[in-house]
């Protein structure tokens, strides 16, 4: 395991996206999911996470609702709207893409003297 | 979908603020404990888990304040905050801010009250449908082009004229005087019949009931005697009774059937007066005896997209037509102007209006300084605050949003007050001169005042706001931290200062000197000689029942019909506390006499020459105490004969007869011949008269303007079917008009008594020259006087900021030996010479100023007097503005001074 990876902007709410798609979760819940399936190679800052989701909620991509906790304690369930869907899609293709651009890029940039 | 989440989440953050803030609460506090526990279960003790949970945290309210950033508030709960902050910091300087509102609200409330009396008058005047399409046509006839004439047509020009092609609706109407019988003494009313399409013309609903419609003509259905209202009416005769439709009113011993009643709006002002009742047309029948075809009036709406020019070519040439007809007659050459409803009050109010506008927007302006001038001096000493905030990392934008923000608290503040005051000040105008204004205008305040009003408040929070703010938002940190320096000012805040105390003094000496102008004017007006004595004298007036047979034949010679006047003039003498009466038809000053051409004998008439003709019986001249200067009155037998004689004014003899005696010239007045079937006159009343007798002057052409050269001739040579009376009374006069009615109603039973007997000394003030110039000086006095206290409010505060801030200056002065004179001085210095400036600069602006007030004030008399008077009050009163602050730096204790830090 090597330096926790910083995270770009805006990546962190496609990652919650991601997160809340597999089923709804709470905040910590959310956060674990992500530092879990990351294999804890992801550093989130803590300052900008609950920001991230009250936007993903201002614009009805996710939707919040109380519930039970496994625990037995109140806590807000985040799911994906099907708005939220749709922009989750769009959002991996555009990622997807990006990624591969930057790739072709770099490898091109290695392949000259 | 999208949309709705978003302002869902805003609506929940701003209505539903303590859920969501507990929300924000609860879901941080489960977070934290989730981690603590997770924390623990690694093995990490409960206390140092929990340490950690709170330091990746932080605090539970920064969390609420990042959601309020996230979905996008925080702007606005900043603001809230600011707004917050300034009403607090309002709330603990109570001196200050009542003072500052105080003199936002006088001058918001004054340009309100203003305004939504331009509005009413001006701007929307008429609650008619498509009010600026109407138009009142006239004829100017081209020989005397100043001089509009109505017209009319018969029915069948007016059928011819209706279809015309650039029309969108005709109405008609004619004015006629019935009486209402029923009661004990018949009392007159002033009928208009209109047109049956005078509701979809006018497009105004009834108040109670219905308008005049279709259905009311000769071929429409209802075919009964219908009558609506005008509001007024309904108000004075029946108190106001709701259930007045349905019930019947009695008009010349006919009943006719209330169907309605037209809301107070609904004046009719295009007709001589706006009428008591509203009848159909089809209800009037031309006379047979004495033969009288009853004219139209016309009223047009052109259709949308017509242009004025356009449509008057198109009626010129249907006029054109209508002239060779031989009635109504039409001048030699003519030509027809539209003329938009909206341009006759323009003419008559506006130019008031726009004075007072101005006025009240220069009080405004002075408010404006005043609450400029109040937040530099307090904000210097708020300097050590905004240090303190501009040190810990505000920006210079976020101090200018809150002073700024302070500055609108302190306008809206002032405007909420300044609306509350024009509530009542906007009524004045109104009370003050109520013939100024159409008598529709009544005032309310309505979305667009209320527009308006916001509008100005948050321009005047820019105004006085944004310059105090801009210096104020750049403190001096360093210099201001260390305190010691602080009490010795600095120059460039004095500068600005200064300059602001100028105009506030420059502008309030403007309003003094044109409150000077309107008071001197209105006591020219006031103090004007009349020449002839109103108080205690009586106007009155009756029309002659000519539309009817029976009553025509007792009136239709000339010798009957001067007996009957006669007749009427004996009964009202013989009541009880009558002095005298005499007939004077249109001959009851400050306005009287119809201009005439006259000729005279011996004299080529090189230029028309024109003189007031008034109709006389001979005791005119000792009931109204006009005095005889030379020669004599006609008699008795000479009166009823009505032909040779004339007798003229003062202003005549000598206009005319400069240097020789005007006693004995043969005069005569061709247009006093007349052939229309109601007007019977005497033999030979257009032939050659003497002049036996010479007046002196009394006010016939209104007060401002000179005496008018005016003829008297006795009343019998030209009577119409109506008669005026002036009766001088012993005591009140109208108190006696309820027996005067019996007696002249015991000469004949119907005879009525035309509405709007009056006092003549009540009728000068209700002068429109008198009214308008007595509510200028009243307006102006006030609004120069606030202006005044303003200023000195102004001049004071800062001069005691400025002792308070050169406190410790003045303490070492006066310990190095300084004399107490010299502080004094000092202390005012800048003050006088703020206010010796403003003074210079007041006195400038009112030389430029002074000929357009004089012309529309409508003053002739000199100013010079009133302005010497007005710049000595505001001198002597700026003197102890200054004063009174700066003593109390003569009495500064060094030692104590030394030790105020």
């Amino acid at each position: 395991m090597g330096e926790p990876v910083e995270l770009l902007q805006g990546i962190l709410e496609v990652l919650v996206l991601k997160a809340v798609s597999l089923g709804p979760l709470h905040g910590y819940g959310i956060l674990l999911r992500i530092q879990q399936i990351s294999g804890n190679r992801l550093e989130i800052p803590q300052g900008s996470f609950y920001p991230a989701l009250y936007r993903l909620e201002h614009q009805g991509w996710i939707e919040g609702e109380w519930g039970e906790s496994e625990n037995n304690r109140k806590a807000k369930f985040y799911r994906l709207t099907a708005a939220g869907k749709r922009r989750f899609k769009s959002e991996t293709e555009k990622w997807t893409e990006m990624t591969d651009v930057v790739g072709t890029i770099l490898a091109a940039t290695l392949a000259k003297p | 979908m999208r949309m709705i989440a978003r302002f869902r989440s805003w609506w929940d953050a701003i209505v539903h603020r303590a859920r969501v803030d507990s929300d924000v609460e609860n879901e941080l506090q489960f977070h934290m404990d989730a981690y603590t526990q997770d924390l623990v279960h690694s093995g990490v003790p409960l206390e140092e888990a929990a340490r950690r949970a709170k330091v990746e945290f932080g605090q539970v309210h920064v969390q609420k304040e990042k959601y309020r950033a996230a979905i996008g508030l925080e702007p606005w709960h900043e603001l809230g905050g600011d707004i917050r902050y300034g009403l607090r910091s309002l709330w603990k300087n109570p001196g200050f801010s009542a003072v500052a509102i105080l003199s936002l609200a006088l001058g918001i409330g004054a340009t309100t009250a203003m305004f939504s009396l331009v509005y009413a008058v001006l701007i929307h005047p008429f609650p008619y449908a498509g009010a600026d399409r109407i138009m009142n046509p006239v004829l100017v006839d081209q020989e005397r082009p100043q001089q509009y004439r109505w017209f009319a047509m018969t029915a069948p020009q007016f059928q011819t004229f209706s279809r015309a092609k650039s029309l969108d609706g005709l109405l008609g109407f004619t004015n006629v005087n019935m009486e209402m019988t029923g009661d004990e003494l018949p009392e007159d009313v002033s009928l208009i019949y209109v047109t049956e399409n005078a509701q979809a013309f006018f497009g105004v609903p009834a108040l109670l009931g219905r308008g005049i419609q279709p259905s009311d003509s000769a071929e429409g259905v209802s075919q009964s005697n219908v009558a609506v209202l005008n509001y007024g009416f309904w108000r004075r005769h029946y108190g106001g009774d709701p259930g007045i439709v349905g019930r019947n009113i009695q008009l010349d011993h006919k009943n006719y059937s209330i169907v309605g009643v037209m809301p107070r709006s609904f004046a009719f002002t295009g007709a001589m007066d706006s009428g008591d009742i509203y009848l159909p047309r089809s209800l009037l029948r031309d006379g047979i005896s004495p033969q009288v075809t009853r004219p139209w009036t016309p009223w047009i709406k052109l259709k949308p997209g017509i242009s004025v020019a356009a449509a008057d070519a198109e009626l010129q040439a249907v006029l054109k037509q209508f002239a060779k007809e031989k009635f109504p007659p039409y001048p030699k050459h003519f030509h027809i102007q539209l003329q938009p409803i909206l341009l006759a009050r323009a003419q008559g109010s506006g130019s008031t209006l726009l004075l007072l506008f101005s006025a009240v927007l220069v009080l405004l302006l002075v408010g404006c300084l005043n609450c400029s001038i109040l937040l530099l001096a307090r904000g210097e000493a708020r300097a050590h605050e905004l240090a303190v905030r501009s040190a810990i990392g505000a920006s210079r934008w976020r101090i200018l949003r809150q002073l700024l923000v302070e500055a609108l608290t302190l306008s809206f503040s002032g405007a909420l007050l300044g609306v509350a005051l024009s509530w009542w000040l906007v009524r004045l105008p109104l009370k003050l001169a109520p013939d100024s204004f159409p008598p529709q205008s009544f005032v309310w305040i309505n979305l667009p005042i209320l527009g308006f009003s916001i509008g100005v408040a948050l321009l005047t929070g820019l105004l006085f706001g944004l310059g105090p703010a801009f210096r104020l938002s750049r403190p001096n940190v360093s210099r201001t931290m260390q305190s010691k320096l602080r009490r010795f000012g600095s120059a460039a805040g004095g500068r600005t200062l200064n300059a602001l105390i100028s105009s506030q003094i420059a502008l309030t000496l403007v309003l003094l000197a044109a409150a000077g102008t309107a008071v001197g004017a209105f006591l020219q007006v006031m103090n004007i000689p009349l020449g002839y004595d109103p108080h205690n004298v009586m106007g009155l007036g009756i029309v002659m029942h000519w539309n009817n047979p029976r009553d025509w034949d007792g009136i239709k010679s000339q010798r009957d019909r001067a007996t009957f006047i006669e007749q009427l003039r004996q009964k009202i003498v013989s009541s009880p506390g009558v002095l005298s009466v005499s007939v004077g038809v249109d001959a009851t000053p400050p306005y009287s006499g119809d201009e005439y051409v006259f000729e005279t004998l011996g004299k080529g008439s090189a230029q028309e020459e024109r003189a007031r003709i008034h109709r006389i019986s001979p005791n005119y001249f000792s009931t109204l105490k006009i005095p005889l200067l030379r020669g004599r009155l006609w008699d008795q037998t000479e009166n009823m004969h009505g032909d040779s004689v004339a007798i003229i004014n003062q202003s005549m003899a000598r206009h005319y007869w400069p240097s020789q005696s005007a006693i004995g010239q043969q005069i005569r007045i061709p247009s006093l011949k007349n052939n229309w079937p109601l007007i019977a006159t005497s033999p030979d009343s257009g032939g050659w008269r003497q002049v036996i007798g010479v007046v002196a002057d009394a006010r016939d052409d209104g007060l401002a303007g000179p005496v008018a050269p005016a003829i008297y001739v006795p009343y019998p040579t030209f009577m119409e079917p109506i008669a005026q009376f002036q009766i001088r009374t012993q005591g009140e006069p109208l108190a006696l008009l309820h027996s005067v009615r019996t007696a002249i109603a015991s000469v004949s039973s119907d005879q009525q008594v035309s509405n709007g007997a009056f006092d003549l000394e009540d009728s000068l003030t209700r002068d429109p020259d008198w009214s308008r110039q007595r509510l200028f000086s009243i307006l102006f006095a006030f609004f120069s006087g606030v202006a005044l206290v303003l200023a000195l409010v102004g001049l004071f505060s800062v001069v005691s900021y400025v002792v308070v801030q050169r406190t410790t200056e003045f303490g070492i002065r006066i310990a190095l030996g300084a004399p107490r004179r010299h502080i004094l001085w000092i202390s005012a210095r800048a003050a006088a010479l703020s206010v010796s400036i403003g003074v210079a600069l007041g006195l400038l602006i009112n030389l430029f100023l002074v000929k357009l007030l004089t012309r529309w004030m409508n003053s002739t008399g000199h100013t010079s007097g009133a302005l010497l008077y007005v710049t000595l009050l505001l001198i002597v009163c700026a003197f102890f503005a200054c004063l009174l602050p700066a003593r109390r730096a003569v009495f500064i204790h060094p030692i104590e001074a030394l030790r105020y830090e």
